[in-house]
């Protein structure tokens, strides 16, 4: 019966990725003497989570350094766009190694 | 490294490959932090997140995706040849429908759409984060011929995704667990012209260019925005809801009592042809009012349109934005400005009159996710006015709406009723955007001779 039916050569219906090429992360390998900077949306008790990381991770690694979240400001706020716009400057003055950025619930 | 709680994960994957960081690192908290205690919350970072966070910090990863890109079809490129039933089948499992049926995309079908633009076939429309999908004119075509809407809504189909692909109406947000929805408004001219109703059931499916056009829109929030939910990914909509039809003012209601249309409340002049796009996270009762006394409509819509936004509120606080929109029947309308009532006037008494205690809305935000959020700590960053903390009472009262002008107001519906509803927006998720709709040289010719009336 299909042989009967009309066939349709279709095209695909979506639109290209569109990102910037970037390098891959390497990793830091010892966490003592690096810098991490708690990135936080203000949302899903980040006040909780981020504490209790910082206070588990300084046990593992008695050298690892924080950045506190305060010092970025809220990433999903009011000032959303001026907070990520400062973000890399801020990132690049204190020397921040990598960055802990939530809460995603 | 990337926080997010497990149900999260999938979507945060879907964000990481759109942004081309497919080695981001992703620690995820097992469970729903919103509902565990303080101890558990401990627990679960101490024996879950943090081997998963020393684990992502240390080591790199060595995988990309430029591989992935690069296999992409052309949009020429026929990726599938079979009969109707087959080809629904083939889109289906490759998750590009909404599991409706849809019509065939063929290069025959999408020059059809292409002949109502003048606007070249490859020119990039925009880009849907978060799987950060091209838009072009050319599958912008072929998601219209895909949701079974007429070439000549083509114009129109570019205009919604100029609006949804503007930064400030943040598309990537439109798969957050509210469930929000988008909510298409055509004024002018071209709601006549492409046969949009604006009367009885104006929010119902059935009439072609509502129907197909709202259908469109989700399927370009699928297809190019990547919001699927299992088995894809992408969407966490908790329970959200269905896709709204795009609905036409009734402008000639509004002329017939003196009211400029929702188009001039949006900055452009009347008789434009615009599309206007916003997010909706809930709906009013149907909400009828009766009397010749505009006061009574205003104290009935006061009362419920508050009780509708007024739980969402706390979320528009954090965030200083709200849009709710009002989609009045015209008898009522009729009645307001019989009296003098201006929409202005309208919009300042709701403003003026919805209110809630300021313990439940932070107690809402906080049920919400909004932990950080503290009236007060707010005030004092002056992104709340001082009247949010006035005194220290926790049940003093604080307004619902950030600002009177935020409202919007649409004349639509059954003339032979007296029946609004109100919407609520998603605060900064999906403000209203507009834009004005760009028709091609030889419109007049392209449109069909005879439009059907129902």
């Amino acid at each position: 019966m299909s042989e009967q039916q009309p066939a349709y050569e279709v095209v695909w219906p979506l639109g290209k990725s569109h990102w910037d090429k970037r390098d891959l992360n390497p990793g830091l390998g010892d966490l003592n003497g690096k810098t991490i900077a708690e990135v936080w949306d203000r949302v899903f008790r980040g006040e909780e989570i981020f504490p209790a990381i910082r206070e588990a991770l300084r046990k593992k690694f008695p050298r690892i350094r924080f950045i506190e979240y305060d010092t970025f400001g809220d990433t999903h706020g009011v000032n959303q766009k001026q907070v990520l716009a400062d973000l890399p400057a801020l990132l690049r003055k204190h020397e921040v190694d990598a960055v802990i950025s939530g809460v995603g619930a | 490294m990337s926080l997010v709680s497990t149900g999260f994960l999938k979507q945060a994957e879907v964000v990481a490959r759109g942004l081309g960081l497919d080695d981001l690192r992703i620690a995820h908290y097992p469970g729903t932090p919103m509902v565990d205690s303080s101890e558990e919350l401990r627990r679960k970072v101490e024996s879950d997140l943090l081997p998963q966070i020393v684990e992502g910090l240390t080591t790199g990863r060595t995988s990309g995706r430029a591989q992935d890109a690069a296999s992409e079809p052309e949009p020429r490129e026929t990726v599938f040849r079979g009969t109707l039933e087959e080809v629904n089948d083939h889109f289906y499992e490759a998750q590009w429908t909404d599991g409706l049926p849809v019509f065939p995309p063929t290069i025959a079908h999408i020059e059809r759409f292409l002949r109502v633009t003048n606007r070249a076939p490859e020119e990039v429309v925009g880009v849907c984060p978060p799987d950060n999908r091209e838009a072009t004119v050319w599958n912008i075509a072929a998601t219209g011929v895909m949701a079974g809407c007429r070439p000549e809504y083509m114009p129109l189909l570019l205009a919604v995704v100029e609006a949804v692909t503007d930064p400030e109406f943040r598309i990537q947000d439109a798969g957050s667990t509210p469930g929000w929805e988008p909510l298409i408004t055509v004024s002018g001219p071209i709601a006549k012209q492409l046969d949009f109703n604006s009367g009885a059931s104006v929010m119902r499916i059935g009439r072609r260019s509502n129907s197909t056009i709202g259908r469109f829109l989700r399927l370009i929030l699928r297809n190019m925005a990547g919001f699927r939910f299992a088995p894809g990914a992408g969407d966490k909509g908790s329970i959200a809801q269905n896709f709204f039809v795009a609905f036409a003012e009734n402008e000639d209601a509004c002329s017939e009592i003196g009211w400029q249309p929702y188009s001039v409340d949006r900055g452009f002049q009347a008789g434009d042809n615009v599309v206007t796009v916003q997010s909706v996270v809930g709906v009013s009762p149907p909400l009828y009012t009766g009397s010749d006394d505009p006061a009574e409509h205003a104290r009935v819509l006061a009362e419920v349109v508050g009780q509708t936004c007024s739980y969402w509120s706390p979320v528009a606080m954090a965030y200083s934005k709200n849009n709710p929109l009002i989609v009045m029947g015209p008898s009522i309308a009729k009645v307001f400005a019989d009296y003098g009532w201006s929409k202005a006037d309208i919009r300042q008494h709701l403003y003026d009159n919805v209110w809630i205690a300021a313990d439940d809305a932070e107690r809402y935000a906080y049920y919400i996710g909004l932990t950080g959020f503290k009236l007060r700590e707010h005030v004092a960053k002056g992104l709340l006015p001082q009247e949010y903390c006035e005194s220290d009472d926790p049940k003093r009262r604080v307004r619902v709406f950030m600002d009177a002008d935020s409202i919007g107001i649409v004349v639509a519906g059954d003339l032979g009723r007296n029946q609004s509803k109100a919407y609520c927006s998603n605060h900064t998720q999906g403000p209203p955007v507009s834009r004005k709709v760009t028709l091609p040289y030889n419109w007049d010719e392209l449109l069909p001779r005879t439009n059907q009336t129902h």
